[in-house]
């Protein structure tokens, strides 16, 4: 088996440890004798969404995030087909931004890329927490650090979770990210896969399932990515 | 009347940072930040003040990483010139460490005795403190990302340095001209630059996989091209697009040499220096350029290298017992990365420790330790690794994700010691900010006590 992870633009949305996310989708995949393959972006590159399994959209700055937006309007059909045929898509920080119509800021709009129904509007001051939320869905709690002055609203789509501390999509509803197909957009970094092997393992078997069909993965040691996880959950929920 | 009360408002706000710095050093903790703090508030005028009695000029150290080696090392090139001098040697760079150092280094009745202050400041307390005083100078070393948390982003940082340099329009900046970021604001302010450089290509390997900032344009948005990185977006660079590119070079380093200690020539000189890490010569090669700016003619430089003791855990040597242990600062991944380096320059087995906290002056963001090239501690001759401080599940967790097994010790002390009594002689500890100062505490101790 074998999985194939894009990272787009990597160069230009970084911010946040992204590397992270790549390479704990990289190690749990291969911990198990599953191939993956990390396939890096550029701005100008051709994707062809076909031969990817997982779409990983990162965070990067206002001013990036303006540079990436011309260059999305290029491949938001493909990208478009890609979510409505059970695509697996992580999107982070910006990336999550991106996957709306649009970010309104100070300096104008961003365009996104609309594969989600949901938008972001600039607010002040930013939100800057360490962040735990709770999904059902997940056998323990979603951890990670939230940075972002854009406020979002996801429209009624499902979010990745509730807040149980920090501020999440807006600071306002209690929500934090979004679920749609097989699409994850959420503002945790820190990064939010290897604190949260549970999302990790649910990314990997969506892809697998929508590749071979079937999508048991074998369970691994995860002591140190619980005990990294219940950390953070202990010391700003339980105190 | 009235210039009675200033002045008693002077003297007691002095007097009460002088005792209240000396109880902290008493109970063991650092009081300079807070001691400038309750100055400021008693006498708001009190940096403006003693500022202007330096009798000749005012230097600042801004950067994302050297700014304390820098600002230690200009200070000591500035005392081999016979002068007085006013400075923040223990890194406290925010608005009340600044005024510390002044009112800290003030007489009681509220005199200087200072021919030059040099002060690092971090980079967005500068709008800050610029209106206290404006310096004549601001070496300006590189911009990395750092404490996203706090600053938000890189481009936040650049925008308050612009600021800065916008408020003091009379202020000579002497920028690495190798880092695009640094020099592009140096070229844009309007204010007047002098650069410094290593023009040569020093590393024969690239590291393509290193996260580098502003790979960008910063003035039209077009990808820079590198002749060559020396690391980190450090190299020599143009843009293809808008003609924006590395700036002439007034102090440049030729003939590099690192087998042993550091050598470089600038000017027609040769300078050595008995330090590790490759990023030591550019905070050499700031302090050298900074002073010579200045006018100084430097003709006892290679004595104040000499002396020149790495201070306040910058690479700084204990001994404990017979062991070697070298303690050092990383705050951030291009500092990390190149004290990875400065580890692996050394060939013997080694033990190592690293220590991350997650406090407010750390950034209590740690995602950083992600863009950080940690698989390069998969070596044979690094026994063991200790993960410690507030934030050691996350580390560790960052190391699996790299195959690299560690041990798992909360406690800094009991982590050196376990690390001393398993260890093979030579251990490194790598901390970042707030656990620097603990640390240094633990070590000098055992030091003491061997």
């Amino acid at each position: 088996m074998k999985i194939t992870i894009g990272h787009l633009y990597p160069d230009l949305l970084n911010l946040y440890g992204d590397r992270g996310n790549i390479q704990c989708m990289k190690k749990r995949c291969e911990w198990r004798g599953i191939e993956a393959e990390v396939k890096e972006f550029q701005l100008t590159d051709a994707i062809d969404f076909s031969s990817l399994d997982i779409v990983l959209l990162g965070g990067g700055s206002d001013r990036e995030q303006m540079l990436v937006c011309d260059q999305l309007k290029t491949i938001q059909k493909d990208f478009k087909e890609y979510v409505e045929d059970n695509g697996v898509v992580i999107a982070v920080c910006g990336g999550y931004q991106l996957l709306g119509h649009y970010y309104d800021t100070s300096e104008g709009r961003i365009e996104g890329l609309s594969l989600v129904d949901l938008y972001t509007e600039q607010g002040s001051p930013r939100l800057i927490s360490n962040i735990v939320i709770e999904n059902e869905a997940f056998p323990y709690p979603i951890v990670g650090f939230e940075n972002h002055g854009g406020r979002t609203f996801i429209n009624g789509n499902k979010a990745l979770g509730k807040v149980s501390f920090g501020y999440g999509n807006n600071g306002q509803d209690k929500e934090e990210g979004v679920m749609y197909k097989n699409v994850i957009g959420t503002y945790l970094h820190g990064p939010l896969l290897p604190k949260n092997p549970h999302v990790c393992d649910h990314l990997l078997a969506r892809a697998l399932a929508k590749k071979y069909g079937r999508a048991e993965l074998e369970p691994l040691d995860d002591a140190q990515e619980k005990e990294a996880n219940e950390y953070i959950v202990h010391r700003f929920t339980k105190s | 009347m009235m210039v009675k009360t200033m002045k008693l408002r002077r003297i007691t706000a002095i007097l009460t940072a002088k005792a209240l710095s000396f109880f902290c050093k008493i109970a063991g903790r650092q009081g300079v930040t807070m001691a400038g703090r309750i100055a400021l508030r008693i006498d708001p005028d009190i940096l403006k003040d003693l500022a202007a009695q330096v009798r000749e000029k005012i230097f600042v150290v801004c950067g994302t990483n050297g700014k304390t080696t820098t600002n230690n090392l200009l200070c000591s090139a500035v005392e081999s010139e016979g002068k007085k001098l006013i400075c923040n040697h223990t890194g406290s760079n925010m608005l009340a460490g600044v005024a510390a150092a002044f009112v800290l280094g003030a007489k009681w009745n509220g005199k200087l005795d200072a021919d030059y202050a040099c002060i690092e400041i971090d980079e967005a307390s500068t709008v800050r403190v610029f209106p206290h005083f404006t310096p004549d100078y601001m070496v300006l070393t590189n911009l990395f990302r750092d404490q996203l948390d706090r600053y938000g982003e890189i481009d936040i940082t650049m925008d308050l340095l612009d600021r800065a340099m916008k408020m003091a329009p009379d202020m000579t900046v002497i920028v690495n001209a190798d880092d695009a970021l640094s020099a592009y604001l140096a070229i844009e302010s309007g204010n007047k630059y002098v650069t410094y450089g290593i023009s040569e290509k020093v590393f024969d390997e690239q590291n393509i996989r290193e996260i580098r900032e502003g790979r960008f344009c910063k003035r039209c948005g077009e990808r820079l091209e590198y002749d060559f990185y020396h690391y980190s977006q450090i190299g020599v660079y143009h843009c293809p697009e808008c003609g924006f590119s590395r700036p002439a070079v007034n102090f440049d380093a030729s003939h590099i040499h690192m087998s042993n200690g550091l050598e470089f020539d600038v000017e027609g000189r040769h300078i050595a220096a008995d330090y590790r890490g490759f990023y030591n010569i550019y905070n050499i090669l700031a302090a050298y350029s900074a002073a010579r700016t200045a006018g100084m003619e430097l003709k006892r430089f290679d004595r104040v290298l000499q002396n020149f003791n790495p201070q306040n855990g910058r690479n700084e040597a204990f001994s404990i017992n017979g062991n070697k242990v070298l303690l050092n600062l990383a705050k951030n991944p291009a500092g990390f990365n190149q004290n990875i380096s400065s580890v692996m320059e050394d060939p013997n087995e080694k033990d190592l420790i690293i220590v991350i906290n997650d406090n407010a002056q750390d950034g209590t963001d740690i995602s950083w330790l992600w863009d950080v090239d940690f698989d390069r501690f998969a070596a044979d001759n690094i026994r063991s690794i200790t993960v410690s401080g507030i934030r050691c599940q996350d580390m560790r967790l960052r190391l699996k994700y790299v195959d690299i097994a560690a041990d798992l010790i909360g406690d800094v002390r009991t982590a050196i010691e376990k690390s001393l009594k398993n260890g093979c002689g030579n251990l490194y500890v790598l901390v970042n900010y707030t656990a620097l100062y603990s640390t240094h505490t633990i070590l000098k101790d055992m030091e003491g006590k061997a």
